[in-house]
């Protein structure tokens, strides 16, 4: 039985949610087709295609997809799918390759997707077989865009272009970019994976959840103080207590930060400070910052300082430490969330191994921050469930935003992050987004 | 005598012995007393690529000296992290030990074994793959400088894993 509209319509109220849309699987469908198949989607980096021939299999909501370059150098986004009987061509994560070939019946692909060869095509003589029809290519999905090597993708050919869509989130992908001396990003080796037994809602939810750090993740903030307490006097701070100690802020801190949100449900926190505003110095990279870009236009690039931006539905960056965390639904309870690491392309190597070092205490399914995120969505997923939960609540400062154009400010500890996320997920899902 | 000259042969036995001693720390949860076994300049490394070659600039599932131990073995079992508030149990099965390496004095060694660890944690889990010890002697025993894990999975999309393994 499919949902109705008329259902579907009163799931988002001012100031809570229905439990349906973290739980039934035919809102998840409708998710895919109408959020996750119209939204412009994270898909990888031009990095990770440097060359012709190489590319990588991703997916948009629920729809495989691969990003090749071809020997023009041009980039694509394509179906992974053969145009032949619909099985899927390229298997591994990444690759390189003179043509994509599917494994089954033989049909082979140029790199942006048109078909090249049909094994033993006599049988197709006298029939309305074309080489040239798309359907039987692997079909470039309807729109591709790419903003400083970040690629994105809609399967939709209508709707706002991808800066558009961005607003004032470019400025973090932007601000990521330039605290690179020469401008540039690179993504550094394979992707850290984390199953989620959870609704991907949850996850994007928790990004600008500050309410959330100094319960959930007290453990580990309680843990490494006595650790840290125990170095000898006047030892340097470690640079793992430096990353893990502001998980435990206070309240106070994180509504100073602040909430920014902004049209099609994206949002940021913090700006010109964040939870990684105190970090400590590393050597030599202040030096090839001033070297390019003069001491006036470094302050400013490193002055902005932002805590998780999300580009709804499936992007998630960190400029500061160059970090990215990309969401895949995959069913209505089981979320792929993957972390892609940016090497400052010219910067000292210690600036991408703190790159890591944050990842790996904060990102990775073996961290002490991650399992206790991941713990409490599960705990929603599985209560949700019941006959006695119907409601999300997400009122907290409603009525205390802020208007600055585009954006909206709020406290640091507001919902406006997730009641945005559901303004729009309701345009979407009600085909009223622009 | 040509013991002087003699290149010294570890026993193998005995590293074995204290492999087990290592793993039986980890099944019984005792972070604190596995924490020891290590060197002060001691790390435990999982990679999330196979053949990995640089814990520093590739991201890992975990890579930890011994002050990330120490904050681990505190925050194991923590009243208020909702991650533990769940039983975790392991049971470490090690086989083919092989000595790699040896130091010409025999006082630093490599020594690398085949594993398969069933652990507990809301559901039972298995995790399969080789342990790379390289070891070094303190005194009457030996002490762990790095202790590297490769799942035979380790780039496949784990859930959870809350204890080393």
């Amino acid at each position: 039985m499919s949902y109705s509209q008329d259902r579907l319509d009163k799931l988002v109220e001012k100031n809570r949610v229905h439990r349906d849309v973290y739980t039934n699987p035919e809102v998840f469908k409708l998710e895919m087709e109408r959020l996750w198949g119209r939204a412009w989607i994270y898909v990888g980096h031009e990095s990770q295609v440097k060359q012709a021939g190489e590319f990588i299999t991703t997916t948009i909501g629920t729809e495989p997809v691969v990003l090749s370059r071809d020997k023009s150098g041009q980039v694509h986004v394509l179906y992974n799918r053969c145009g032949h009987k619909g099985a899927k061509v390229a298997a591994q994560k990444c690759g390189k390759t003179s043509m994509f070939r599917c494994p089954y019946h033989g049909w082979s692909y140029h790199l942006d997707g048109k078909l090249n060869v049909v094994p033993h095509a006599c049988g197709y003589d006298d029939t309305d077989f074309d080489m040239e029809d798309p359907q039987f290519s692997m079909q470039p999905v309807a729109r591709m865009a790419s903003h400083r090597g970040f690629v994105f993708a809609s399967l939709a050919a209508d709707g706002p272009n991808l800066k558009t869509f961005l607003g004032a989130t470019i400025a973090t992908i932007d601000n990521m970019c330039d605290r690179s001396p020469v401008g540039e990003v690179e993504v550094v080796g394979s992707s850290l994976p984390y199953m989620h037994d959870s609704n991907w809602k949850m996850f994007i939810e928790n990004l600008n959840d500050a309410v959330h750090p100094m319960v959930a993740h007290a453990s580990v903030g309680h843990s490494t103080r006595k650790v840290v307490d125990r170095l000898p006097e006047g030892a340097p701070t470690p640079r793992e207590a430096e990353i893990i100690s502001p998980f435990g802020g206070s309240y106070e801190f994180f509504d100073s930060l602040g909430c920014r949100t902004m049209p099609y449900g994206h949002s940021f926190m913090g700006g010109k400070g964040s939870i990684h505003s105190s970090y400590s110095e590393i050597p030599g990279y202040m030096e090839s910052m001033v070297a390019s870009y003069g001491q006036e236009k470094v302050d400013e690039i490193l002055s902005q300082n932002r805590h998780n931006t999300t580009v709804y539905p499936s992007f998630t960056l960190k400029d500061a430490v160059q970090v990215a965390r990309v969401c895949r639904p995959i069913a209505v309870d089981k979320t792929l969330v993957e972390s892609w690491h940016f090497r400052l392309v010219g910067a000292p190597e210690e600036m991408l191994h703190r790159t890591i070092t944050y990842s790996r205490l904060i990102n990775s399914p073996a961290s002490m921050v991650g399992p206790d995120d991941w713990d409490c969505y599960e705990r929603m997923q599985d209560s949700l469930r019941s006959e006695s939960a119907h409601w999300v609540d997400m009122r907290r400062f409603i009525g205390q935003e802020k208007s600055e154009g585009d954006v909206t400010v709020s406290p640091g500890t507001s919902d406006q992050a997730s009641r945005n996320q559901y303004k729009a997920w309701n345009e979407y899902m009600t085909g009223e987004v622009s | 005598m040509l013991a002087a000259s003699k290149k010294e042969t570890p026993d193998l036995q005995e590293i074995e012995a204290f492999l087990y001693r290592e793993t039986d720390l980890l099944d019984a949860g005792n972070l604190h007393a596995w924490r020891d076994l290590f060197t002060e300049d001691g790390t435990y490394w999982l990679p999330v690529s196979p053949d990995q070659d640089d814990p520093l600039g590739h991201i890992s599932i975990i890579y930890e000296d011994k002050m990330m131990m120490a904050i681990r073995a505190e925050n194991f079992g923590h009243r208020l992290a909702a991650s533990m508030q769940y039983a975790v149990r392991s049971s470490h099965v090690l086989a083919n030990t092989r000595l790699l390496e040896s130091s010409a004095d025999g006082s630093e060694i490599v020594v690398k074994s085949n594993f398969q660890t069933m652990i507990y944690y809301r559901i039972q889990s298995v995790y399969a793959g080789t342990c790379t010890h390289k070891l070094r002697r303190e005194g009457s025993d030996w002490r762990i400088v790095q202790k590297r894990v490769d799942l035979i999975n380790c780039d496949a999309d784990h859930k959870s894993i809350v204890i080393y393994i």
